[in-house]
């Protein structure tokens, strides 16, 4: 015993490294994610706390100093008003042509998904993981593999996936994650491709399997194909920034900038779309 | 000795919580962040020996890991490794100023990228580059921010430190 006690920090280090190294082997042990809930759920309270601080700190200093700038931005949002209603009457008729024309060519009617908007509570506090926790959960009808948009402008972008899910909060895994993949597709040029993270830090994706004759420039959309289970098809992703040609492979590879900022992002709306299992099951197994 | 297990639990954990947030990202340079937790780790273990960071660094490591999409042990191994390691050469032998706490940090926050670096190619998912996108820059970072947050916990622990002989 008194080895032991001498020896403490030798002790604690061998035992730790013993302890992780186990841990780490069986990661998706019942154990391990049982203890490391225990540690989130006594975490929360405080990440909840600093959140609801660091909000209304915001709010109130924004009182002060953004009243001119939200003053000009209500002029504009009335302006932008009086233009999408004289522009409902278009968009009516569009409409109606397209289901025409749809069902002329008995294509599907395509679905329309509702969705739940949430607030970050936090981020990975680390540089090696990018994921996002939310303050909305299982019982808000969130489900693990559903898709995740954010609005940036007047644009909707994909923002990622949402991989785990608890009673009032879920974690999403952003598309820069380099575990994450992505079915695509060049907007102009309807080319597929498979997207996934750069590097951690890059803050980019690449998208790989394009075929070598599809022309891409710098600033092209790419969309989500909708193959995959996850996403529904026409999200928006990002645009390219740069083409790689590579010798040995029989396809292009495009660098692309995702249209969401993770650094700056605040509210995310989950797509109440359920994922289709079979499938991610069968392409997961491949 | 109480009141500064207190401070510490207190500093580990708004250290955490203020690295989780989403405003944290403001002080991204060259797309990472700090570590905050850490450097307080290095802190314990070079003020207060091995042990006391070991310790430190199991319990704020365990806390980074639930936080974190991490699976357990990912971040808490490195810092266990890194306390003990830091915890050898303590106030005894390194004497605090700039000259000591940017090397230390910096050589301290490398070994801990090596170290995750490794586990993450073993267990997870990492390629070399990251030493460069993500290991040097947060060395760099982790050294110059841990210059005035030593002195503030000097400050704090002043009365333990002196007990010790070491203020």
């Amino acid at each position: 015993m008194e080895f032991f006690i001498r020896h403490k920090a030798i002790v604690t280090l061998v035992s730790s490294f013993l302890f992780f190294t186990v841990s780490l082997s069986v990661q998706s042990s019942t154990f391990t994610l049982s203890v490391e809930g225990l540690g989130s759920l006594f975490l929360m309270p405080f990440q909840k706390g600093y959140n609801f601080v660091q909000k209304g700190a915001q709010v109130m200093w924004a009182g002060f100093t953004e009243l001119d700038d939200l003053r000009a931005e209500l002029n504009q949002a009335h302006l932008k008003l009086q233009e999408y209603e004289a522009a409902t009457e278009d968009f009516t008729e569009i409409k109606c042509e397209n289901e025409r024309l749809r069902s002329l060519l008995g294509l599907k009617e395509q679905v329309v998904y509702k969705s739940v908007a949430a607030q970050i509570i936090s981020k990975d506090p680390d540089n090696w993981f990018r994921t996002i926790v939310i303050n909305k959960g299982s019982s808000d009808g969130i489900r693990i593999n559903m898709p995740v948009v954010a609005f940036t402008g007047e644009q909707k972008a994909v923002v990622g996936k949402v991989i785990e899910v608890r009673g009032s909060i879920s974690r999403v895994q952003p598309l820069i994650s380099p575990t994450m993949k992505v079915g695509v597709r060049l907007q102009g040029s309807r080319y597929p491709g498979l997207m996934e993270g750069y590097s951690l830090n890059s803050g980019l994706c690449v998208v790989d399997y394009i075929n070598k004759s599809a022309l891409l420039n710098k600033g092209d959309h790419v969309i989500t194909s909708g193959q995959g289970g996850i996403f529904p098809p026409g999200l928006l992703v990002g645009t390219i920034e740069e083409t790689l040609v590579l010798e040995s492979s029989a396809f292009k590879q495009a660098i692309v900038r995702p249209v969401i900022d993770y650094n700056h992002v605040e509210e995310l709306f989950v797509i109440l779309k359920i994922p289709d299992l079979d499938l991610i099951e069968l392409i997961e197994r491949h | 000795m109480n009141v500064s297990y207190i401070f510490t639990a207190i500093i580990l954990i708004v250290s955490l919580v203020m690295q989780g947030h989403s405003s944290f990202d403001v002080l991204r340079i060259g797309g990472v962040k700090p570590d905050i937790a850490f450097i307080a780790v290095i802190y314990y273990s070079y003020s207060f020996g091995s042990f006391y960071g070991e310790v430190t660094a199991l319990v704020s490591g365990f806390f980074h890991d639930s936080m974190s999409n991490a699976p357990l042990g990912l971040l808490t191994l490195p810092k266990v490794i890194v306390a003990f390691a830091v915890g050898l050469m303590g106030r005894a032998v390194m004497k605090t100023n700039i000259l000591t706490i940017i090397p230390l940090v910096f050589g301290a926050s490398v070994l801990k990228g090596v170290i995750s670096l490794l586990l993450c190619m073993i267990f997870h998912e990492a390629g070399f580059a990251d030493i460069a996108y993500i290991i040097l820059p947060e060395s760099f970072y982790n050294a110059l921010l841990a210059i005035p947050l030593f002195l503030v916990f000097d400050k704090i622990y002043e009365n333990e430190l002196g007990r010790e002989g070491n203020y």
